[in-house]
């Protein structure tokens, strides 16, 4: 945005859902005018159409009073407004060639967690031809070549053969983008030696911040070799173990547009405006991210952030094996079998928004609820950490799931004993916001934009520890309308009515000590209202759900109808 | 089993179109029916020959590659390398004065290692370059090949050894949703209607040479049963993913045992489960029973030359339900319905399509909707 427009549509262009947002300047600050979200396929201009269209007919004052002038003072053409777009990088996939089955697991943990699909192959198990035969494959874009630094006492024999087989098919296939890591880096020259020099391609990766990125520009030359730390290698300045690859990974693979690296830099954004802990959590149709940002360094100055990216984590990942299938059918409210649900699975894939009603929106939130599990299990440090002040639901995924249902998914997944407050980024304008490339124009929309970026859920309060038993306490809600009072029951959901704008006080009091962010037996915490109001959690973290199926699906269904409004089964 | 005059196909029409708003209609996911001189991949192996160069003019019938159904990993001395005399000027190799390189298709000494250090057997190997350490190089070579001729008519785009032919073909695709196999070419049949579900028991060696469209669904059984009668390629409206997965094992082990398979591929118009057959797809098909086509699996597509073929005008405004408790069900556009509440209290923008001529409109969720283009 060089100029100063009035208004500027947002576009979240994803795999399966195209989101766009009208954000106009009105009353001396930016304010969300309308959002809408549609099928990726139909394209993102009939959506235009429709939020223009509808602030015409709501409020054509308004319309008027944004809409950029043309030079003979007409007001222009909505489809020529500007536009802040954010796309979900294509599913891209690496292949990841060590020397041994050791070193290929720790290569394909790091690629995971950077949003690469990952395929694997060691010399150990594998001979020359299946690893040629990997790295020649169309499906693949990258190759990861890397081994413990220095190289450990079954890569060394190895390693020249890998570094051989890299520059071949590197020199072969010049669309490749190769990453050598850890003692790999050692045989850059080799490897450079087995390719033709020549100017980088394509565009450089666009850069995380970190030592990675300036390795790149130091020592690789874009198209032929990309450096970095081994996938074991221990990070410096509080960095976990193979995080600078990780990071390395990230931004090959991403676009300079890239809706998730968006997402992330709005969390961050936010976590400095808010001066509190933000953490997000993506899911969509090819992956999911994980971002948590917390204020840090002195007088809050700067903020903290970690994030990992994963394609394990998309609602239907491209070719779901059995374990994706069985996962979803554990949390599936719909009886299917196992080659039914696989085909509804295949075809959600082929056809995101199709049957997004009925039994196929219990299908979806199933399906989400898996990719969440699958996210969380791919982010334990994240996991690690204590529960954030603000957690944000974001995505495609809960573009036609109802606000309460996405609290309890959210609830159901990132089990941390303590007390957060929960959002849905409803009209996806964090992944476009997230591409301004300014920081402090960045934070200056964000600071406009508070009230009306995120629809409030609720609260959580979700206490660990508790004894089996009748009741574990008394908890009382002091809201505007009154005092509610609750007994604590052991493995139940209590649901307050607390709605959105709507602050109130919770006192607990526990009858034997438990974990609420401190251990005690009296907590005294604010909360705020939301669509699904304030959720207290008494199941089990994490939570435990019965083996049978039948069992377990009633006890599901339960939860989820006492938040869906409509659901009639 | 019907196969003179196959089902009776009614072109989509009740009517003569009305007036429909071009912008409501673009919000209803667009479906193309035929794409033009589409761009196709034959995905190739290391140690497969391919036997075309970039810019070959292909017909039906003309050799494309060769398989090499054993591949093994040689290791070859670099100093005992030649070019591969049978490769001609189609496959790459070693041109005088140049180093070998990986990709090339060479004759070399294959050097194995003898017991207690000795000096090994010697033979000559052909094959493909991979990649060379410390001065020896290993090839993707064997012994057992099969000839894969082209299934299509088209330009050779690109010769990427050990990755791919790409080819643009001179006819018109219909694009389906998921295909497996290798391609394959034959003479269209029409074998049941849009909603028809194939038998094995139908199925007898009259039909051999054929692609036979199916009706809505075919399982494992009639697949096998479609390649042993000598079925070149089966078309159906939705194939199961299990189905699919046992068609895949099935080929691996006739592969395993060197037994040459001719190409057989099948191709699912509309996704994974069972779905009848489009009716604006049904006619095209309709229209091409008795002429040659092809199936190419990379990507799915229905291949044939629709220079000649008559086909009556398409009304924009019939729309298919594509998915959900009406899918198959098709009719007239009649309009936007706005943001609607369906099963589940799940709010979704809808429209109206009249499902039958002088009937109500029914209410559907847009993005379960498919117009044809």
């Amino acid at each position: 945005m060089s100029s100063q427009p009035r208004a500027f549509f947002t576009l979240d262009l994803g795999a399966a859902t195209a989101a766009a947002a009208l954000v106009g300047h009105i009353g001396g600050r930016w304010r969300l005018l309308a959002a809408a979200a549609g099928p990726a396929a139909v394209g993102p201009e009939p959506l235009l159409d429709l939020l223009a269209g509808r602030l015409r007919a709501a409020d054509p004052e308004a319309l008027a009073e944004i809409a950029p002038r043309s030079s003979a003072g007409s007001a222009s053409d909505p489809a020529d407004w500007p536009r802040l777009v954010a796309r979900s990088t294509p599913p891209a996939a690496l292949a990841a060639l060590a020397a041994s089955r050791r070193q290929r697991l720790l290569l394909e943990r790091a690629a995971r967690r950077a949003g690469w699909r990952v395929l694997g192959a060691s010399l150990d198990e594998s001979d020359g031809l299946a690893l040629s035969r990997l790295a020649l494959s169309a499906d693949v874009s990258a190759i990861l070549v890397g081994s413990d630094e220095p190289p450990g006492g079954d890569e060394r024999d190895g390693l020249p053969e890998l570094i051989a087989l890299a520059g071949a098919a590197s020199r072969r296939r010049p669309d490749l983008r190769v990453v050598l890591a850890g003692g790999a880096t050692l045989h850059a020259a080799s490897f450079r030696a087995s390719t033709p020099a020549g100017p980088p391609s394509g565009a450089e990766p666009a850069a995380p911040g970190g030592s990675a990125l300036e390795r790149i520009a130091g020592e690789g030359n874009g198209r032929e070799v990309l450096l970095a730390a081994g996938a074991g290698a221990a990070g410096g300045s509080g960095r976990s173990e193979g995080e600078e690859l990780r990071e390395l990974l990230a931004a090959v693979r991403s676009r300079p547009d890239d809706a998730r690296r968006g997402i992330a830099r709005a969390t961050e954004a936010l976590a400095h405006l808010f001066d509190r802990t933000v953490e997000t959590v993506e899911i969509g149709l090819d992956g999911g991210l994980r971002s948590r940002a917390a204020p840090a360094g002195e007088a809050h100055g700067r903020v903290a952030a970690r994030r990992v990216e994963s394609a394990v984590a998309a609602l239907v990942p491209a070719d779901p094996d059995e374990s994706v299938v069985d996962g979803i059918l554990a949390w599936s409210t719909v009886p299917l079998d196992r080659y039914r649900l696989g085909d509804r699975l295949l075809e959600l894939r082929l056809a995101p928004w199709s049957e997004a009603d009925g039994e196929g929106a219990l299908l979806r939130v199933a399906a989400a609820r898996a990719a969440l599990e699958r996210l969380v299990a791919q982010s334990p440090e994240i996991e690690a950490l204590p529960p954030p002040d603000l957690t944000i639901a974001a995505g495609g995924v809960w573009a036609v799931a109802p606000p309460p249902v996405v609290a309890l998914v959210v609830a159901d997944h990132v089990r941390r004993a303590g007390t957060t407050q929960l959002a849905l980024d409803h009209a996806r304008l964090l992944g476009p916001l997230g591409t301004i490339e300014d920081d402090g124009e960045l934070r200056a929309v964000l600071t406009d934009l508070a009230q009306d970026l995120l629809a409030p859920l609720g609260s959580l309060i979700l206490p660990a520890g508790l004894r089996a038993g009748r009741s574990a306490g008394r908890l009382v809600v002091h809201a505007e309308a009154g005092a509610t009072e609750l007994d604590l029951v052991p493995g139940g959901l209590e649901l307050v009515d607390l709605p959105p704008g709507q602050a109130a006080t919770a006192e607990l009091d526990f009858r034997d000590a438990v974990r609420l962010g401190t251990r005690g037996r009296r907590f005294a915490t604010r909360v705020s209202g939301g669509l699904g109001g304030l959720l207290v959690d008494l199941r089990d973290v994490p939570l435990r759900l019965p083996e049978r199926p039948e069992r377990r699906r009633e006890l599901l269904d339960a939860w989820q109808s006492a938040l869906w409004t409509g659901l009639r089964r | 089993m019907r196969r003179a005059a196959g089902p009776e196909v009614t072109p989509p029409r009740d009517g003569p179109p009305a007036e429909v708003e071009a912008t409501d209609l673009a919000a209803v996911p667009l479906r193309r029916l035929v794409v033009a001189g589409p761009l196709v991949r034959v995905r190739l192996q290391p140690g497969d020959r391919p036997l075309v160069s970039a810019g070959d003019a292909l017909l039906p019938g003309a050799p494309l590659l060769e398989r090499l159904r054993d591949a093994g990993l040689v290791q070859v001395a670099a100093g005992a390398i030649e070019p591969d005399g049978a490769a001609g000027g189609a496959a790459p190799g070693p041109a005088v004065g140049r180093e070998p390189q990986p990709g090339d298709r060479v004759d070399a000494l294959e050097v194995t290692a003898g017991r207690l250090g000795r000096r090994g057997r010697e033979r000559r190997a052909v094959g493909e370059l991979l990649y060379a350490v410390d001065g020896h190089w290993r090839m993707a070579a064997g012994d057992h090949r099969q000839a894969v001729e082209s299934p299509v008519a088209g330009i050779v785009r690109a010769v990427r050894p050990g990755i791919a032919i790409e080819l643009a073909l001179s006819g018109d695709g219909l694009p389906g949703a998921v295909a497996s196999g290798e391609a394959a070419r034959g003479r269209l049949e029409l074998a049941g209607g849009p909603d028809a579900e194939l038998r094995p028991g139908e199925l007898d060696v009259g039909l051999a040479g054929t692609v036979l469209v199916v009706g809505s669904r075919v399982d494992a059984e009639t697949l096998t049963r479609a390649r042993a009668m000598g079925v070149r390629a089966v078309v159906a409206g939705g194939i199961g993913s299990a189905d699919l997965r046992g068609l895949a094992a099935s080929e691996a082990r006739q592969r395993a045992s060197l037994h040459e398979l001719p190409p057989f591929a099948v191709l699912a118009l509309e996704g994974y489960l069972r779905r009848s057959i489009a009716s604006p797809v049904m006619v095209l098909l309709a229209a091409l029973a008795g002429r040659e086509v092809a199936v190419m699996t990379d990507p799915p597509l229905l291949v044939f030359d629709g220079a000649d073929l008559a086909l009556p005008d398409r009304d924009p405004a019939w729309i298919r339900v594509a998915r959900g408790p009406l899918a198959g069900r098709e009719g007239r556009w009649s309009g936007r319905a706005g943001l609607r509440r369906f099963g589940a209290g799940v709010q979704l923008e809808a429209g109206f399509v009249r499902l039958a001529p002088g009937g109500h409109p029914a209410v559907v969720p847009l993005a379960d909707l498919q117009r044809f283009g």
